[in-house]
């Protein structure tokens, strides 16, 4: 992921001399740490911290912690999360070492941000007495290099990974940024517009004796589009289901509006099993109420019975539909293509994400995918990684037009 | 008057609006607690006409904000006159007159012009309070909704150049929603919440009674009996009592006395507004439901 970390100074631009070894870039690493557990950490704070380094003996851990301390923590609550970071993260190389070490210090939530592993230095309770002569120990902020593990575990099909290599993937998952596309609202907000803010207006040129000098306006507010997911959960899906699951549990905490659903033989609502922090309680919720796990898919119905029972309560507001299938569908042909144009038509972008695209010799061929083929705007792959990240740039761009209206109005006429 | 939720059931009765008992007993504690009443339904099972069945009953004035997206203070509560505001400035200007006195003149409350929520809370000053009703609150956006709370609580409304302006008589709060989307929680809180249905067989008959006298007994009973049926079929759309009373209506006019095939052919557009739903009527299911249709109006007459 980032090369960022591969060279010393590597967050800083290019060009730019630099010699101070790894210990600036760790520095700013720690910094970043510290903000995503929730500390006030500014670029302007950091350049403190770097200027108060130059006065402290940083060989002196004892000085060093002290220092950043002032200078990183603003509340009380705080020190002790501090107090835990600079532990772990100023200590000495430590081989097991891994991102769960990171996502026991505050909430797991927060850890979205962090791309990178963060270095090793002195365990705990080390003293601070003889590393005092050794003005700057280069072990204490080498970054472990995992860059080449990532790297395959990115391609790697989901149903072939092992369990480790799922837990480490469904972490990597939530430390995609995930964003949806916005859309401009009626609602009238302060900004460079065309619409004159008479209120603003008035007072403003109070001061010219109600001459109107300066014009104040008003623009359209911007918001980020509602998600719906719809996600198969039929026994051809079993092997990416887990893992889908986590994939939706991320959407749903980092979007602003996320409605799940899952289907197999019928519909159900997962919205608020989902928005449950904790993924495991999520889980084991999802796994009770959920009654038709692994079963057979019939399509058709659960888009039917979403068309005719929720599209109106979620679909509103420009909202954007993503559904997760392989297209194996043993219900009716006919019912499932009717309820696609229905949604399609309904739903500001509809985006298919199957896990077979990619495969060997896959072409959307069968019945199912036949009928759904034509009503979707986005036809994406599902089952690796970078997939995912594929799919991350692919919402962060739905803007207000469709992509393909023409394919659309084609579709239309058919229907 | 309305001391008891009888007398409010009553009172309904009398202004030709059939509610359960249920729903007279939500008014009645809307009336006596002083708090909103937000309702929730589908579209066309008279949430709206709750408001205007209230303000006759009350013999008061209905003041009615229909929401929509960009809804904001400037159309919902109070607007400053600017033009008034300027030429006022000028006169003053012309006058010479002194600083303190120019400002104090500017931000009065003659230069305020009153939307329908202020014009609700300054309603009750002269008269009776009126009946509020905030209407399909679900279209308007999540901000219009924080700019309810302060009403919605305490009925005032602070304006920041003139100061807070409170209701001396509370004015009667009516709410409704389509459920187009979920309405926050802090809102609903303030307020009595209730879900109207769709009326059974009976109560139904007694609404296409009340709002079409002349209409035959057997025919309302048909009539109803064939919506009835309709509701429990899986359609997209499913008519409210509102398309019942204008089916009934329509039929009239067309001086129907008998629901046959044809005639609901005809006049289907005024039950079902979506084509899906009118082709899957089409054909059979729509003998079928017009025969159960039948014989439970039968049934009912026996």
């Amino acid at each position: 992921m980032p090369d960022t970390v591969r060279r010393p100074g590597g967050f800083l631009p290019l060009g730019f001399p630099y010699e101070g070894g790894y210990l600036l870039p760790n520095l700013l690493l720690f910094g970043r740490v510290c903000k995503t557990l929730g500390m006030s950490v500014t670029p302007s704070r950091m350049i403190d911290v770097a200027h108060a380094l130059e006065l402290v003996e940083l060989g002196r851990r004892e000085d060093v912690y002290h220092a950043m301390c002032a200078l990183i923590v603003t509340r009380p609550r705080e020190l002790a999360l501090f107090d835990e970071a600079f532990r772990t993260f100023w200590r000495k190389p430590a081989t097991e070492w891994s991102t769960l070490d990171m996502s026991s210090m505050g909430e797991q939530r927060r850890q979205k941000k962090i791309q990178f592993l963060p270095p090793p230095e002195a365990s705990p309770d080390d003293s601070i007495g003889p590393t005092s002569s050794t003005p700057i120990d280069q072990s204490l902020i080498a970054i472990v290099p995992t860059y080449s593990q990532r790297e395959a575990l990115r391609t790697k099909d989901f149903s072939e990974m092992s369990a480790q290599e799922l837990t480490q993937a469904k972490l990597l998952i939530t430390q995609l940024h995930w964003g949806l596309g916005v859309r401009r609202t009626r609602r009238l907000a302060p900004g460079n517009g065309s619409d004159m803010d008479m209120r603003t207006a008035f007072r403003q040129n109070m001061k010219y004796a109600g001459e109107p000098v300066e014009l104040t306006t008003r623009s359209r507010k911007v918001k980020p589009r509602p998600l719906v997911l719809l996600c198969d959960i039929s026994g051809s899906m079993e092997r990416y289901t887990r893992v889908l699951l986590h994939f939706l549990h991320t959407l749903s905490n980092s979007i602003y509006q996320v409605e799940s659903f899952v289907f197999g033989t019928r519909l159900t609502r997962i919205t608020l099993q989902l928005r449950h922090k904790s993924v495991d309680v999520t889980m084991r919720q999802v796994g009770v109420d959920v009654k038709d796990w692994g079963g057979g898919t019939r399509i058709g119905d659960g888009l039917h019975e979403f068309n005719y029972h929720w599209a109106r309560r979620v679909l509103g507001r420009g909202a954007v539909v993503m559904i997760i299938t392989d297209g194996w569908d043993r219900g009716d042909p006919e019912l499932l293509r009717n309820e696609m144009v229905r949604l399609h038509r309904n739903a500001h972008r509809l985006i298919w994400l199957n896990p077979l695209i990619g495969s060997e010799n896959y072409e959307p061929l069968t019945r199912g995918a036949m009928a759904m083929r034509p009503f979707v705007d986005d036809f994406l792959p599902v089952r690796n990684l970078s997939n995912l990240a594929t799919i991350a740039r692919a919402l962060a761009r739905v803007d207000w037009r469709r992509p393909n209206l023409l394919a659309r109005r084609e579709a239309a006429s058919i229907g | 008057m309305l001391t008891t939720v009888d007398a409010v059931q009553q009172a309904l009765h009398e202004q030709n609006y059939i509610a359960e008992r249920s729903l007279s007993t939500a008014i009645y504690l809307a009336l006596r607690m002083g708090k909103p009443l937000f309702l929730e339904g589908e579209a066309g099972v008279g949430k709206t006409e709750v408001a205007k069945v209230l303000a006759r009953m009350l013999d008061t004035r209905l003041i009615r904000l229909q929401c929509y997206e960009g809804l904001d203070a400037n159309h919902a509560m109070y607007e400053w006159n600017y033009a008034l505001q300027l030429l006022y400035l000028r006169l003053m200007e012309a006058s010479r007159a002194g600083r303190d006195e120019m400002r104090a003149g500017l931000f009065t409350r003659e230069f305020l012009e009153a939307r329908p929520l202020l014009q609700a809370i300054e309603a009750g000053e002269s008269g009776k309070a009126p009946v509020l009703l905030i209407d399909e609150l679900d279209r308007a956006d999540e901000e219009f909704e924080a700019l309810l709370l302060e009403l919605l609580s305490e009925f005032q409304i602070t304006i920041p150049e003139l100061g807070t302006i409170a209701a001396s008589r509370r004015p009667v709060v009516v709410i409704t929603s389509n459920r187009t989307r979920e309405i926050h929680d802090a809102l609903k809180r303030r307020c009595l919440y209730y879900w109207i249905e769709y009326p059974s067989f009976q109560k139904e008959l007694k609404i296409v009674r009340a709002k079409a006298p002349d209409v035959e007994p057997m025919f309302a009973r048909q009539i109803t009996a064939f919506i009835q049926e309709l509701r429990s079929m899986e359609l997209f759309k499913r008519p409210g009592v509102a398309e019942t009373i204008d089916w009934t209506a329509a039929l009239t006019a067309l001086d129907q006395h008998e629901l046959s095939p044809d005639v609901v052919q005809e006049t289907i557009g005024v039950i079902l507004k979506y084509q899906d739903d009118i082709t899957a009527l089409a054909g059979g299911s729509l003998k079928t439901a017009l025969d159960r249709a039948r014989v439970r109006a039968d049934m009912a007459a026996g």
